[in-house]
């Protein structure tokens, strides 16, 4: 009797998760407000609406990953490290890359360098009315920003990079292993603009029981079923939605420039160049030694696709005198959209770039002298 | 020239006498200009079949090693199971499901951090791109060119071309703006 309830049980829970799934609720994601203040070719630079009356007066600029998108940050609105820097009171703007086409294929790194995320910082910092900027980059972005810290110190005032590679000589990561084998000149040679599909199917192969089969499983299992309460189908509803919140992200893979793939392949994580100052950009050497601002390496202490080998010796390459790390025990995509990354990851993050985001204050090291902040009109005007 | 003899030698060199006798006789009269373009095209289409062979085998490899992996991975979930005998209802399949998931998630990932699946992704990927690429030039060849159609080099040059103008453009848009005090 009992194995016949607890089955009925079961196959209750299916059918009611069958049946939010076949009303298909819809998604929404990046809903924060925000404004498009910038565009160049697919680029875009978005500024959020401030949250509070009276902000930090230095911004934050927020790079995420060519791979996937940027609204993974700003997933809904209870899962959102924009929102809650919005709520602790700064001024967020983020760069969304776009879309690549064909057109796009021969953008290298330096174009996306000094040349998209160089324009994005040079309008954060004109808006301001500061000299200098905070740069979070993630993932990718991260090492992107470390990159542009090396190559214009003067614009950053504070460097906070979350789970982002820097050292790509590590047999940790199952992509780090992989990259060694890829050909990737036939890969962009063939492709062009190489596939988002195909870069997705590698990030499935990292755990492909579990992300191919178990989360599935683990949606429907999370599905309650208590007839007749009401509660209880507004909260499967809401599990649903969450879980195809996250699946539209997944699986929203942006294609790459084909020049930029080649060259983060091959110099980064096959050659593994930024790490001992010798990557290029534009025939400029990138040495780390020169970014001297205060700077905050977070990672994930399960991080599958960065592991804290790839990030931790940013810490000894750089100069700055102010530097910490922290580990929080989740995962590459929990520590934006775990219930933890609200709890701990942006609190901490707010407090350590608090103190560090006034006008002409003492930092622990040294005085950073800022320029006169614009007002409206005359940012209205320029 | 002894044809008794067994080895690889012998037919190597039975091999290249031939393909001598060949080109000093039947294919001095391919290389007659009429017959031209009908040689090259066969040099093409014969250039796909050891690109086809290569990629069937490292197919073929990557499937034993999946094979043998789903093997490993299924030894040790029985392993596993043996706790099981004496538990039944849905919690005994809900247990059964997570040592299978285990068992094959720990497996596979074992398996696919190691050099050997890396070398074998990476020699299929290579020879996947290589056939992809054969195809392309082929179907170029046999049908966008002869319909005068633009082909994936004529779209890239334009690309090429179109990147390096915008870039000029931005580049001239700076420095006016520079000169014009704007920056």
């Amino acid at each position: 009797m009992y194995e016949l309830s607890s089955i009925e049980k079961e196959y209750n829970k299916l059918m009611s998760g069958f049946q939010i799934f076949l009303k298909m609720p819809e998604v929404s994601v990046g809903t924060t407000p925000h404004e498009i203040i910038y565009t160049e070719d697919k680029m875009k630079l978005l500024h959020f609406l401030p949250t509070v009356e009276k902000t930090h007066p230095v911004p934050i600029l927020m790079v995420y990953a060519l791979v996937n998108r940027y609204y993974i940050l700003d997933l809904q609105p209870d899962k959102s490290v924009v929102r809650k820097l919005l709520d602790d009171g700064f001024d967020v703007y983020i760069i969304d890359w776009g879309y690549p086409s064909g057109v796009d294929r021969y953008l290298t790194l330096n174009d996306y360098v000094n040349g998209y995320l160089n324009n994005a910082v040079d309008l954060v910092r004109k808006r301001s009315g500061l000299d200098k900027i905070t740069l979070m980059g993630i993932c990718q972005g991260g090492t992107f920003s470390v990159m542009y810290s090396a190559l214009h110190p003067e614009k950053v005032k504070n460097l906070i990079t979350l789970v982002a590679p820097v050292n790509f000589d590590t047999q940790k990561g199952l992509l780090h292993i992989w990259a060694k084998n890829l050909d990737a000149d036939k890969v962009v040679d063939y492709y062009g603009i190489v596939p988002g599909d195909f870069l997705n199917s590698g990030f499935l192969l990292t755990d492909p029981f579990r992300l191919m089969i178990d989360k599935y499983v683990g949606m429907f299992d999370r599905i309650e079923c208590e007839p007749g309460d009401e509660t209880c189908l507004i909260r499967n509803e809401e599990i649903v939605k969450n879980f195809l919140r996250m699946e539209k992200w997944i699986f929203d893979s942006p294609d790459q420039a084909g020049e930029a793939f080649r060259q983060f392949m091959k110099d980064c994580y096959q050659k593994n160049l930024l790490i001992q100052n010798k990557l290029e950009l534009n025939g400029k050497k990138i040495n780390l030694k020169k970014i001297t601002m205060p700077l905050l390496n977070i990672m994930a202490e399960f991080d599958h696709l960065v592991p804290n080998e790839a990030s931790i010796p940013l810490n000894d390459a750089v100069s700055s005198k102010e530097k910490e790390t922290v580990v929080f025990p989740t995962g590459h995509i929990g520590i934006f959209v775990g219930s933890k990354s609200q709890r701990e990851v942006c609190p901490r993050i707010s407090k350590w770039l608090t103190p560090r985001s006034g006008l002409d204050e003492e930092t622990p090291d040294t005085k950073i002298k800022t320029s006169k902040r614009k007002s409206k009109k005359e940012l209205h005007e320029s | 020239m002894n044809m008794e003899e067994t080895n690889l030698e012998s037919t190597h060199e039975f091999f290249d006498m031939w393909v001598k006798t060949y080109e000093a006789t039947l294919g001095k009269v391919s290389e007659i200009p009429a017959i031209g373009p009908l040689r090259e095209k066969s040099e093409k289409i014969s250039r796909g079949f050891p690109l086809f062979f290569s990629l069937y085998s490292t197919w073929m490899d990557t499937v034993v090693d999946f094979q043998n992996i789903s093997m490993e991975a299924l030894k040790r979930m029985n392993a596993k199971t043996v706790t099981l005998e004496d538990k039944t209802g849905t919690e005994s399949y809900k247990e059964l499901y997570n040592i299978w998931m285990e068992s094959y998630s720990e497996t596979f990932k074992e398996f696919m951090k190691s050099g050997h699946f890396s070398s074998d992704m990476g020699r299929f990927t290579s020879n996947f791109l290589d056939v992809q690429k054969y195809n392309r030039e082929m179907l170029e060849e046999n049908y966008l060119k002869p319909s005068n159609l633009p082909t994936k080099s004529d779209i890239d040059e334009l690309n090429k071309e179109l990147y390096s103008l915008k870039k000029q453009v931005k580049e001239l848009s700076g420095r006016i703006n520079e000169l014009s005090g704007n920056k």
